[in-house]
């Protein structure tokens, strides 16, 4: 998302645009949620941080936006347009959610049972951006994915440019829904209701934990947009595999001597996949009703 | 390694649960949080931990940790200094009676291979010269990964990093932290992999039982600044061990035993071509002065080997 706001901002920027972008990380590492911020004006931006109030959010990963800590969702109003990538349909997501924003949504493809068209991504939501602003031609958007991805392959940044331009073309009848308005002075600004915590003594606010493994109450388990899957007629029970090469403990010897995976917290990194003799655990898309299953989730 | 008397012959012998606590902020694939993984199990519950500044800090970030006791955070040059002062303290506690002996703690100071070769060096190589008691641990990712990955004096020759981008990649030398520690006469030095882990584990379980100055040092594939799918993080680190580019080996008593010496080795590029880091070796040209320099070095290693 990173590169999609980089390729965005710099698509605003050759139409002449002031503009800002930035991405904001957590401390944690690959794999967690990411957020990346695009601010454009014909005039000179004087506000800076996080968009608190976003005309466009873009939601590359649809699993995200039930995550409270996530927060996808702050700061939508009647002014936002909220772009999902997701296999639902825009009216499912306006009913889930209830929101006043207007909801578009961004195919993903059925057929991505692979990891391999995961990485662009990020350039296709950058293409759909760029038709909703209605602002960007198709030169300046395709230069400036040139721009952003000169340290790539040219097959790579060739794939890159169609699937953003698929998606500027898919979004063709919204075009320009993006609008740009007033400017925001200094006295509109509203303070966020943040809570002010008093100053107090070390003893009293230096951070000690009393409990053990409180890390379990992180749900990692959300990072994941492929599940691994046992299959149980095939699995020889050789447990001390799986369990101990997963990075996270998240394969413990569970009932009948079989290994169990705690979907609460696999990241999906999938070494059991690669690792499993008897080749019984299958890397399963997490939209997939066989992905619930595994878990006795209805889907 | 001496056979008898260990408790891990084969994977099976293996803890079937685990210690360290799920939810950690790492990436998905880690091989440093594998390696930490394996090895919290058998030195047990009573460690603590003194960290440097690396990946491993996001660990224990309040009022979240994955461990089942203390933890401190140092600056990043100065967790062997860290460890010597909870080791004193404990020491005094229990001289003092104020704790009792069984509830004393392994102290185990864990840093990446940017701390362990670079600025903590000093420390370091203080804190073995007053034989303190006490188990380092460095997961080596090779290179300054909680920053992006630039290069660290860990970084393999021709490696690509944040900070050695060109075509020839990284154009220093792996520094051999094994030997740096060994010169200084510790109580015991070791490598392992967490893709091993029965080695590992023989190894933990042996240096957990001394005293005075220890070491293991863990080769840790990182899928984000190796650049590589995080499914083949151990396949890597197999390979790392079979193509001889990670020796597995140990020092205690002035003697330096290989625990795993690969018998054929399948050319070291087999290990290099699964990681991006290496993609220039071999697109859009083969870089053949490269992949032999490589290997010749590896070659060498070997044939000192008796
Ligand atoms: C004195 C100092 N310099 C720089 C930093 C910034 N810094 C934080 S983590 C890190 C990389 C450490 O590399 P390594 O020890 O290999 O651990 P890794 O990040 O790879 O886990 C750096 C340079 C710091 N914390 N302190
Ligand atoms: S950057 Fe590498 S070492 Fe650091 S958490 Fe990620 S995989 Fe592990
Ligand atoms: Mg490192």
């Amino acid at each position: 998302m990173k590169t999609a706001s980089r390729i965005l901002g710099t698509a605003l920027f050759l139409e002449g645009f002031e503009v800002q972008d930035a991405p904001r990380y957590g401390a944690e590492r690959r794999g967690a949620p990411i957020f990346a911020y695009v601010r454009a004006s014909r005039e000179p931006i004087n506000e800076r941080g996080i968009i608190r109030q976003p005309h466009l959010i873009i939601v590359a990963d649809e699993t995200l936006v039930p995550v409270p800590a996530a927060g996808v969702l702050s700061g939508i109003t009647k002014i936002t347009t909220l772009l999902v990538h997701s296999f639902e349909s825009p009216e499912t997501w306006q009913e889930r959610l209830n929101t006043p924003a207007r909801i578009l949504v961004l195919p993903a493809a059925d057929t991505v049972e692979e990891r391999e068209d995961i990485p662009f991504v990020g350039t296709a939501c950058a293409g759909a951006a760029a038709r909703l602003v209605g602002e960007i031609s198709r030169e300046f958007l395709i230069e400036a994915i040139h721009h952003e991805l000169a340290h790539l392959s040219p097959d790579i940044v060739q794939k890159n440019t169609e699937k953003a331009m698929e998606a500027y073309d898919l979004m063709a009848s919204h075009e320009g829904y993006i609008k740009e308005d007033g400017d925001f002075s200094g006295g509109a600004y509203e303070k966020p209701d943040w809570v002010d915590l008093p100053f107090e003594e070390a003893r009293r606010s230096a951070p000690a934990i009393h409990a053990a493994a409180t890390s379990v109450e992180v749900k990692t388990g959300l990072w994941r947009t492929m599940r691994p899957v046992i299959d149980f007629e095939h699995c020889n029970r050789c447990w001390w595999v799986c369990s101990t090469f997963c990075p996270d403990s998240a394969i413990e010897l569970g009932e009948d001597g079989f290994p169990e995976i705690d979907y609460d917290h696999c990241k999906g990194c999938m070494i059991c996949v690669a690792q499993c003799p008897a080749h019984a655990i299958e890397a399963v898309a997490e939209h997939k009703p066989k992905a619930h299953a595994a878990e006795g989730v209805e889907s | 390694m001496n056979e008898t008397k260990t408790a891990f012959k084969r994977m099976k012998d293996l803890p079937s649960t685990h210690l360290l606590g799920t939810g950690t902020p790492m990436c998905a694939g880690c091989g440093g949080l594998q390696a930490i993984h394996e090895i919290y199990d058998i030195l047990g519950e009573k460690t603590v931990f003194v960290n440097a500044a690396g990946c491993m800090t996001l660990l224990s970030v309040y009022p979240f940790t994955p461990f089942r006791g203390s933890w401190l955070y140092t600056s990043m040059g100065s967790a062997p200094a860290g460890a010597q002062g909870v080791r004193d303290a404990l020491d005094i506690l229990i001289q003092k009676k104020r704790i009792d002996s069984r509830e004393n703690l392994n102290v185990v100071v864990l840093t990446g291979d940017g701390a362990a070769n670079g600025i903590g060096m000093s420390a370091t190589s203080g804190a073995i010269e007053r034989d303190l008691d006490f188990i380092y641990i460095c997961y080596d990712n090779e290179g300054y990964g909680n920053t992006g990955q630039q290069y660290s004096s860990a970084t393999p020759h021709a490696a690509r990093t944040a900070t050695s981008k060109g075509p020839r990649g990284f154009p220093g030398y792996k520094k051999d932290l094994f030997s740096i520690w060994a010169s200084h006469k510790p109580t015991y030095v070791a490598t392992v992999v967490g893709a091993e882990p029965v080695d590992l584990a023989r190894k933990v379980e042996k240096s957990k039982k001394m005293k005075g100055p220890r070491m293991l040092i863990a080769l840790s594939p990182c899928p984000t600044g190796w650049d590589f799918n995080p499914m083949e993080a151990v396949e890597i680190g197999k390979l790392a061990v079979r193509t001889g580019v990670w020796p597995l080996k140990e020092y205690a008593d002035g003697k330096v035993v290989h625990t795993k010496i690969p018998g054929r080795r399948p050319p070291v590029e087999e290990y290099l071509k699964l990681q991006g880091r290496y993609a220039h070796l071999f697109r859009p040209d083969r870089n053949e002065t490269l992949l032999r320099e490589i290997q010749a070095r590896v070659d060498a290693y070997w044939d000192g080997v008796e």
